[in-house]
């Protein structure tokens, strides 16, 4: 069985290989029928994946100790969901996630384009299949999941396995790199349409219509991903922080907002016809930069708590993203003429220009991020002296650059295209500014003076106030014009355009997720040497350890202090925060209770036993509004979800082209 | 909201290992907080640098100096955030020089089009005077 699946894994790599030349030099010659082969290797490449991938989580399933890997990363008594999870919880399982991703979104892809594109869909094949290559070539040498342990040749035969990293045995981690890798992976197809469209100078959009859905699902996966992590550390790294500006964490995020800039700038070219350059490099940043996130987890060139699966292979990467930036600037300047505007900017303040100042700080951000994560090494190099750029450098740099997006967030969407005027600007913004101002005193009489708490809660309220505004003024008039309640008025209205008013859902959802980080502001904690019976404090909480328990399933022992929470007196909750000792690893958890509330969340972590007193080390933390940032979550996936509902009214934009375009309109003659 | 917030009481982390502490790194390789910040019992690195902190400070010793003290034992890396000074400089001056090319480009680019709009705007307005005129000679052909 397993020489079927290195087999299967090396034949994949040599169709791939196939299925590349065939549809690049179909396209050359003008062969379809080797354009076909090129199409049908690629059906053949995920019937071999998907093949390795079933032997491989057989043998994780049924504990078959034979394969190193399974061996390395799963143990007889972890549940079967876990063992399902060991896939991806070491390197070279991992990089099978990564193939097995790629090859599902490329046989879609083949599938659904059998009859469309016809000219573009080699280049896109052979673009799918070029990275296939590179992910097979890892899976296939260095990182083979199919290497087997010479037991039964004088080596002692392996007993039970070392098991699965302890803090990845919790539910997020079933679904988190799945989804994290479907929102990475998934921007290969958008990139790959992009490549296939400069190749053959497709005239018009046409590959922005066609990626555009493919844009919106992989940028979901992707925010799903990273907020899945952000609640996996919440939960299990104990002491609440959901997110620590990690170098892995800092590289999942430099995607996700080069893809929020694609998606925002994308308007332009749909709608105007302009900044088709900056689109292409758009798209091109986002999926170097998720190969770039991986290199940066694979190849240890920066310390992370989350680099599970550190190795030698980032030389791979490093060429791999070489080769594609090297090739992708030389598609881009060979084709300017094809990619010029069609239009222009007719005025500083317009929709067009909120877009390009969108871009502008997400981009900043996106740099500084980068910049933050690889300074240590660069300054190593330069220097030869370490330094560190901890959480509060990233806070105070991206602060600012996140309330700067988060005003742009209320000031864009009510900007008209082309041009707007003063007395709109009033019309749209003087309430919403009043307010914002007004709410922001109460605040500060109240006695919230932390700056930048002060400053996100009121322009949330600011965006909050022009978003409610757009639904209720358009809301209204359909209300009016076809004699409907208000609720259906909203549905009508917003089935009529879904990307704008599923948008503002979107930008709905980060407002909600913006109060829950400003939370952050207020929080609190203690660590206390909890004796039984003896009461402590940590804000309106009293807080009385009774009692110490402890157990043992297959998979770890466990220790458990019960501890009970009155608030005024008045008995309110039980919570049992654990700590558990994995059998195989011999790792130390935490299992921390966290009693979940709108306004707060109260976060019990049994830390330790203390070793002399032998006491229960208790730590207790006090997040307000951390659930608005999953609430907000769930806002911004409905919202991003309505984006991808059809609109009921086709909408067409006059396109500013006897401005832009005047000197390529024929002259009349004299 | 406000109130929410309001309604907390003081934390127990000595204020001078907060502040001090949050300009020095953790420097125990599983985490990226500061002293002041790292949550973990018992860390090899932040439990002993909380307690010197807390044993200098009680014996007069300046926010500074403690840091200049933890410099000199550790190497800059012990600082939580780049040292302003030389080479470090750049960690603070990259973003917002970037962001500033950024805008300046911005400004070059919006004057561009607004330039080329206005100038086609000309053209057009000149073009349509033109055909105006030849239109009023045609009509007039007819009155004639």
């Amino acid at each position: 069985m397993e020489n079927i699946g290195a087999l299967a894994i090396m034949l994949a790599f040599c169709l791939s290989i196939y299925s590349v030349a065939a549809s690049l030099v179909g396209a050359w010659k003008k062969k379809p029928f080797l354009i076909a082969s090129g199409e049908r290797a690629v059906v053949a490449v995920w019937a071999l994946i998907m093949l390795a991938t079933g032997i491989l989580l057989y043998a994780l399933v049924t504990s078959d100790f034979r394969f190193a890997y399974v061996a390395a990363h799963s143990n007889r008594d972890m549940p079967w969901y876990y063992k399902v999870s060991s896939w991806w919880g070491g390197q070279e399982g991992s990089l099978l996630l990564w193939n097995f991703v790629l090859v599902w979104y490329a046989f879609v892809v083949v599938i659904q384009n059998r009859k469309r594109h016809r000219a573009m869909m080699p280049y896109v094949v052979a673009t799918l299949m070029a990275t296939q290559v590179f992910f097979l070539t890892l899976n296939t040498f260095p990182a083979s999941p199919f290497q087997m342990l010479a037991q039964g040749q004088n080596i002692v035969e392996v007993q039970d396995g070392n098991g699965l990293n302890p803090l990845l045995q919790y539910w997020t981690m079933l679904i988190h790199p799945p989804i994290l890798y479907m929102g990475y992976v998934g921007f290969v197809v958008p990139f790959a349409f992009a490549m296939g469209s400069l190749i053959t100078r497709q005239p018009g959009d046409q590959w922005i219509f066609t990626t555009r859905r493919w844009a919106i699902v992989t940028w979901i996966f992707q925010s799903t991903g990273v907020l899945l992590g952000a609640g996996w550390a919440y939960a299990v790294l104990g002491w609440g922080g959901y997110w620590g500006w990690d170098p892995v964490e800092n590289v999942s995020f430099l995607p996700w907002l080069t893809s929020t800039a694609y998606l925002h700038s994308v308007m332009m070219q749909e709608k105007k016809g302009m900044m088709k350059i900056w689109n292409i490099v758009l798209v091109a940043s986002t999926f170097f930069l998720c190969i770039f996130g991986t290199f940066m987890t694979r190849s240890g060139i920066v310390a992370s708590v989350h680099a599970f699966a550190s190795s030698n292979i980032g030389n791979y990467f490093l060429v791999f993203l070489v080769l594609g930036i090297a090739l992708t600037i030389y598609m881009i300047l060979g084709r300017l003429d094809y990619l010029k505007s069609e239009a222009e900017l007719e005025s500083v303040v317009s929709r067009e220009s909120s877009f390009l100042f969108n871009n502008l700080i997400l981009l900043a951000s996106c740099f500084a991020i980068l910049w933050g994560t690889l300074f240590p090494v660069i300054s190593e190099a330069v220097t030869g002296e370490k330094v560190s750029v901890d959480a509060p450098w990233f806070n105070r740099v991206n602060i600012p650059i996140g309330l700067f997006l988060l005003f742009l967030t209320g000031v864009g969407p009510l900007l008209s295209w082309r041009r707007a005027s003063a007395a709109g600007l009033k019309r749209n913004f003087q309430w919403p500014f009043i307010g914002m101002v007004v709410f922001m005193a109460g605040l500060f009489a109240m006695g919230v003076h932390h700056p930048y708490a002060l400053m996100t809660f009121g322009l949330c309220l600011f965006v909050t106030w022009t978003i409610a505004q757009e639904f209720y003024k358009g809301t209204s008039a359909i209300a009016k014009k076809e004699s409907m309640g208000f609720l259906p008025a909203v549905v009508e209205l917003t089935h009529r355009n879904t990307r704008r008013y599923g948008g503002y859902l979107v930008h709905m959802g980060v407002v909600i997720m913006f109060i829950g980080f400003a939370g952050a502001a207020f929080n609190k904690d203690s660590t206390v040497e909890a004796e039984q019976g003896k009461t402590f404090q940590l804000g309106r909480y009293d807080l009385k350890v009774t009692g110490v328990k402890s157990g043992q399933t297959d998979n770890y022992v466990w220790q458990s202090a019960t501890v009970e929470v009155a608030v005024g007196g008045k008995p309110y909750v039980t919570l049992e925060p654990e700590r558990r000792i994995y059998s195989q690893s011999q790792q130390p958890v935490g299992a921390v209770k966290i009693l979940r509330k709108w306004n707060e969340d109260l976060y019990i972590n049994f830390a330790a036993m203390s070793s002399e007193a032998q006491k229960p080390i208790i730590q207790t933390y006090i997040f307000p509004l951390v659930s608005w940032i999953w609430v907000g979550y769930w806002v911004l996936l409905a919202g991003s979800l309505v984006c991808l509902v059809p609109s009921k009214v086709k909408l067409s934009y006059a396109r500013t082209e006897v401005v832009g375009m005047a000197g390529k309109h024929e002259k009349v003659a004299k | 909201m406000a109130g929410i917030c309001l309604a907390q009481t003081g934390d127990m982390v000595p204020p001078e290992v907060r502040r001090v502490g949050d300009r020095l790194a953790c420097l125990c390789g599983s985490c990226n907080n500061t002293v002041a910040t790292c949550q973990m019992v018992g860390c090899h690195y932040t439990a002993p640098a909380r307690q010197r902190l807390s044993e200098m400070h009680k014996s007069g010793v300046s926010d500074d100096a403690i840091v200049a003290d933890f410099v000199k034992r550790e190497g800059k890396k012990a600082l939580a955030a780049p040292p302003t000074e030389g080479f470090g400089w750049t960690a603070y001056l990259a973003t917002p020089l970037m962001a500033l090319a950024g805008v300046g480009f911005l400004t070059w680019y919006l004057r561009r089009s607004r330039r080329k709009a206005v100038a086609a705007q000309a053209e057009e307005t000149i073009d349509v005077e033109k055909y105006q005129k030849a239109a009023e000679r045609e009509l007039s052909r007819f009155d004639e």
